[in-house]
């Protein structure tokens, strides 16, 4: 054991680990934010802020709240280290969280430990570094391949891209309550059809469509609660 | 789509810009990875334990990471490559950047994958999209050394999950929210509208005209049937890997489903 090993400190770690995650957090929002301004200015075209502020207001509450809630529950499970990279590099649900859980799983670390926070950190980090080289391979790939991705007969797919997801997503939430699915589907549908000038400006309807399937999810809880006594 | 907008999308200093904020975020994880395994042989742990951690995590993520990459080519029809490239390599995640793409596009008059797509309204749906998914990294700067103190010691499995839990009802019930805007947008469309006989392409209200464009719900129809092909092959024939593909995967086949009935 190195004379460094031996002074080790595991606070001294975590502090340091803090210390660094908040800086390069704010590096990277920076950068994140800061990029589309660049590129307006390349391309002579600045970002319509007023446009930008009404789409938050519709789109941006939503992931606001649901980013509240994944970081309340992800957090303990990923550690220090592995939280800062994994709310910088995304994907939680699909890919890091189940990473860092098998990872975990296999080398038997258990969760709150010092063991557990090396784990998770190194987990993540490998996980993000295969995720940026698999795309930054892929995407190098799919340079020659532009050509036959702007040929005509493939642009309804590209204009598909939106409906597609929801197909898929329509599917993966609505079996997990059919039910709850019916009202606010019919009644938007509803609203669709006698006010169609609606149609452009969708992303406000998903305040009351989601408002109403929540009201309907909590009345549904409190009552088998209640019923559980 | 305008070729020319796509083209400027695509130039090499856009290029510049991502790559950049890629490779920062990189070396990041260089860093990070490069310290925690310090940290770990300075606690004593067994490196053929973090070793296996390390390759048992690069293996879990190549198919997922391939499943993200079918991702990008989905929005790089409407948002050119790099910017996708650049949002699904490091912060985003495909169902997350459609959707803000789609509500940002709408508030400045554009859709999608179509003509009508400039310069201006990709800046502006590029800031929208990174704005709203700063969430988790604004509250890791500012919560996480406090929250992560309170839970130490703790088993985070035990206290993390409320009784009775309405979070994750409320969740999904959000999301059944979003996704019958968006469907009922699209019945509401294929009803009440009519080709505009002005421009091409555009609709415009008819109430009950049947007119509308229906290629919406053919895409809706073909990519909820095939992720409920993935969804039985997860479930009932045990493929786990299926997963990793199952929204990119679904997506591609109703846009697939969308170029068959428009040839």
């Amino acid at each position: 054991m190195t004379n460094r090993e031996k002074n080790f400190s595991y606070d001294a770690y975590l502090n340091r680990t803090h210390f660094l995650g908040r800086i390069v957090s704010v590096l990277a929002l920076i950068m994140l934010l800061g990029a589309p301004f660049v590129i307006g200015g390349v391309l002579g075209a600045m970002p319509d802020l007023a446009a930008a502020g009404r789409g938050f207001l519709a789109v941006g509450l939503i992931w606001a709240a649901s980013s509240v809630v994944e970081y309340l529950v992800y957090t303990p499970m990923l550690g220090a280290g592995g939280s800062y990279l994994a709310f910088i590099t995304g994907n939680l649900i699909n890919m890091k969280i189940p990473c860092a859980m098998n990872a975990r799983e296999l080398t038997g670390a258990k969760s709150g430990t010092a063991e557990n926070e090396v784990i998770s950190t190194l987990s993540i980090a490998t996980s993000s570094l295969v995720t940026i080289l698999v795309l930054a391979l892929g995407v190098l790939l799919m340079i020659p391949l532009q050509p036959v991705l702007r040929a005509p007969a493939l642009q309804p797919a590209f204009a598909s891209v939106v409906p597609a997801l929801f197909g898929a997503m329509a599917c993966q939430y609505y079996r997990k309550d059919p039910k709850l699915a019916v009202v606010p589907l019919c009644a938007m549908s509803l609203l669709f059809i006698l006010v169609p000038s609606l149609i452009s400006s969708t992303s406000m309807m998903i305040i009351p469509s989601g408002a109403i399937a929540i009201g309907l999810a909590y009345a549904g809880w409190r009552k088998t609660r209640k019923e559980e006594g | 789509m305008d070729s020319g907008v796509l083209n400027r999308l695509n130039g090499g200093a856009i290029w510049l810009v991502c790559g950049t904020i890629v490779a920062f975020i990189a070396v990041v994880c260089v860093v990070f990875m490069v310290r925690a395994w310090r940290a770990g042989k300075a606690l004593g742990m067994d490196p053929v334990k973090m070793r296996r951690a390390v390759t048992s995590s690069a293996t879990f993520s190549i198919l997922p990471s391939l499943g993200i990459l079918l991702g990008v080519l989905a929005l790089s029809g409407s948002l050119g490559t790099p910017w996708p490239w650049l949002r699904l390599s490091v912060i985003g995640a495909l169902h997350y950047e459609t959707v803000v793409a789609e509500g940002a596009a709408e508030q400045v008059g554009v859709k999608l994958g179509t003509e009508s797509m400039t310069v201006e309204a990709f800046a502006t749906i590029a800031l929208l999209m990174s704005a709203c998914i700063v969430g988790g990294m604004i509250l890791a700067v500012f919560f996480n050394k406090r929250y992560l103190r309170k839970l130490q010691g703790r088993n985070p499995a035990a206290s993390g999950k409320s009784s009775g839990g309405f979070g994750d009802r409320a969740m999904i019930a959000m999301f059944i929210g979003l996704v019958s805007a968006y469907i009922g947008s699209y019945i509401g469309g294929f009803v009440s509208q009519k080709p505009s006989p002005d421009a091409a392409g555009e609709y415009v209200s008819a109430r009950f005209s049947f007119l509308g464009d229906w290629t919406p719900l053919v895409a809706v129809a073909a990519s909820a049937a095939a992720m409920g092909v993935f969804i039985w092959l997860k479930e009932k024939k045990g493929l786990d890997w299926v997963e990793n593909f199952a929204v990119a995967g679904s997506m591609l086949v109703g846009m697939a489903a969308a170029v068959l009935v428009r040839l």
